[in-house]
């Protein structure tokens, strides 16, 4: 049974490692805290819902659609809420009260569409299919779950450290003005690093709805709420430390629901949430910036 | 006086959310980004209506009570705050939030959980609310005017520049903990005993919002900012009807507008540009 909580775990936990991923990512690039992450994530779980039931689309073109509408409605973040105030150069603080009110903008719209309803995907839209392995249930979802989560992973690492525009980003991450003379377009940079993390946001919001069976305006909130103990215990911009604190978060939660309660299991999280700040505000792995003072590629 | 029965509900919604802006506003003023002050809230009403409705204490000990604790708490909050900045800031008082939310659906022999506390006596009457909110702004302006306010404000501006002044920070921003914390205890208490109902979720992100979107709009210099904040926030849905069905969009709305057009919120953008035109003509170099 302990196995079982372990492995239910990881596959939750690869989830909010994919949700943090462009969390961090916005964080490590920009400084800025985006509090409508788990808007886009909503989006993403809202585009795949009615790509499946509205139009019958197949659960590969649902995915790859709710990617794209979330990213799109992560540059439009991007270029509505933050782009200006960039220009003025007002720090954190304007920063999270503008993704504060798309954030709430997003939401109430998503409100409105579904009418506040919680919607679900017909039954059987993912085949149900049970391996027994050692003893252990695993479902052919949560295989596909753990290969998706991987492939996104490997895929970000890859722009991150092996193209041109990761390299840029990075520049940007470490110092705009001096990216900026080395002929690096911030703007762009900025644009795309939304749509990336819009993009995974909007991944982790259709498989959390698909696996959960369950799709709602107000979905993002909790996510975002664990996407904080994510990036905190990973280092707010590692790539690799989402992953790990991801992981380790969905196994606490699975573990803490499955021995005490769903509130005592919150509990636990941000107390740990708190007591990592405490000790260690920066995390445990290093951010982009650290990343590309150590090592040149 | 019919005119006053049929608004009266939405005065008492205004005076209690202008002492809830006001806790927001204290700890923005001096330049901490604590985003506690609706987890605080939640533990003055709690204090408040458990103290009535278990021990039969009457009004005044609740809202005394209420508001020690919350200074108390705030103040506790306020020792592992005072390594963080920023960001990091508000997401530590973010999971503070979410603790004391999942306590108070947990404790449910203190707290009922979910259900909430339900048939509170009504003992905070609307002409309360007015004298706590005029001492308030009485209080507040006082600080304002002091060497408290004068050091708030030199942190909030820089912090480098305030340590370089003599200024302690930590000093000064246990000083706004503490006030915020006891302004929003005494929010809470007076909340539990207008509106007679209280549950764990009502205190949560929507009143931190609520909170932070009533300072910026009002401005976070002046302690006339967050009145005319809540006063136009409550108000602007009932005056233009079409408006309440869309209430969150105005408001995410306003939140985007105002941060990036008038940084400054309405009260000290208003004051800085009257200030300008009564002052005399500066003389620049060249």
């Amino acid at each position: 049974m302990f196995a079982q909580q372990i492995l239910n775990g990881l596959v939750v936990g690869s989830v909010y490692a994919l949700f943090a991923l462009g969390f961090t990512l916005v964080f490590g690039v920009q400084n800025i805290l985006n509090l409508a992450h788990g808007a886009l994530f909503m989006v993403g779980a809202f585009v795949g819902l009615y790509a499946v039931t509205l139009v019958d689309l197949p659960l590969v073109v649902a995915l790859l659609l709710s990617i794209l509408a979330a990213g799109c409605i992560g540059v439009l973040l991007d270029f509505f809420a933050f782009r200006p105030l960039r220009k003025r150069r007002g720090g954190e603080f304007p920063a999270i009260m503008s993704s504060i009110g798309a954030n709430l903008i997003l939401i109430s719209i998503a409100q409105q569409i579904s009418q506040a309803q919680v919607s679900g995907f017909p039954f059987g839209t993912f085949p149900i299919v049970i391996y027994n392995f050692l003893g252990l249930r695993i479902t052919l979802q949560q295989i596909a779950i753990l290969c998706c989560v991987m492939l996104f992973t490997t895929v970000l690492l890859l722009i991150i450290y092996r193209t041109s525009f990761g390299r840029q980003a990075r520049a940007v991450a470490v110092n705009e003005r001096t990216a900026l003379l080395f002929g690096v377009n911030p703007s762009q940079v900025y644009a795309l690093t939304f749509f990336i993390a819009g993009g995974l946001a909007g991944a982790a919001g259709f498989i959390i709805g698909l696996a959960f069976n369950s799709v709602h305006f107000l979905m993002g909130e909790p996510l975002l709420l664990r996407g904080f103990v994510v990036v905190i215990l990973g280092g707010m911009g590692s790539v690799v430390g989402s992953l790990v604190a991801g992981l380790t978060l969905g196994i606490i939660q699975t573990m803490s629901v499955f021995y005490f309660s769903s509130q005592i299991s919150d509990i636990i999280i941000f107390s740990l949430l708190f007591l990592i700040l405490l000790i260690r505000p920066t995390g445990f792995f290093k951010g982009l910036r650290q990343d590309v003072r150590v090592g040149r590629n | 006086m019919r005119f006053f029965a049929i608004y009266q509900s939405l005065l008492d919604v205004l005076l209690i959310n202008c002492c809830v802006a006001f806790s927001q506003y204290v700890v923005l003023r001096a330049g901490v980004f604590s985003l506690a002050t609706s987890g605080i809230v939640s533990i003055g009403a709690y204090t408040g209506a458990v103290l009535t409705m278990r021990y039969g204490l009457p009004a005044w000990a609740g809202l005394l009570a209420g508001t020690a604790f919350g200074a108390l708490v705030s103040i506790i909050l306020s020792l592992p705050l005072a390594r963080l900045r920023g960001a990091f800031q508000a997401i530590a008082t973010i999971s503070f939030m979410q603790i004391v939310v999942s306590v108070t659906l947990y404790a449910e022999s203190i707290t009922s959980g979910a259900l909430g506390i339900h048939n509170i006596p009504k003992l905070v009457s609307t002409g309360t609310l007015v004298v706590v909110v005029a001492a308030l702004i009485w209080l507040l302006s006082s600080i304002n005017a002091s060497s408290i306010g004068r050091a708030f404000d030199a942190i909030r501006e820089d912090e480098t520049v305030a340590v370089a002044l003599g200024i302690s920070i930590v000093k000064y921003h246990t000083i706004a903990f503490a006030l915020s914390g006891a302004i929003a205890g005494l929010a809470g208490a007076l909340l539990a005993y207008n509106t007679r109902a209280i549950d764990p979720e009502q205190f949560g992100f929507g009143l931190l919002v609520i909170a932070l979107a009533t300072v910026v709009l009002g401005g976070r210099v002046s302690v006339w900012g967050p009145v005319v904040g809540a006063t136009l926030l409550t108000l602007l849905p009932e005056l233009i009807r079409p408006l309440a069905d869309q209430r969150l969009i105005v408001y995410g709305a306003l939140l985007m507008i105002v941060i990036i057009y008038l940084p400054e919120g309405i009260v000290d953008t208003l004051k800085a540009r009257w200030s300008r035109k009564s002052a005399p003509p500066q003389i620049s170099a060249g």
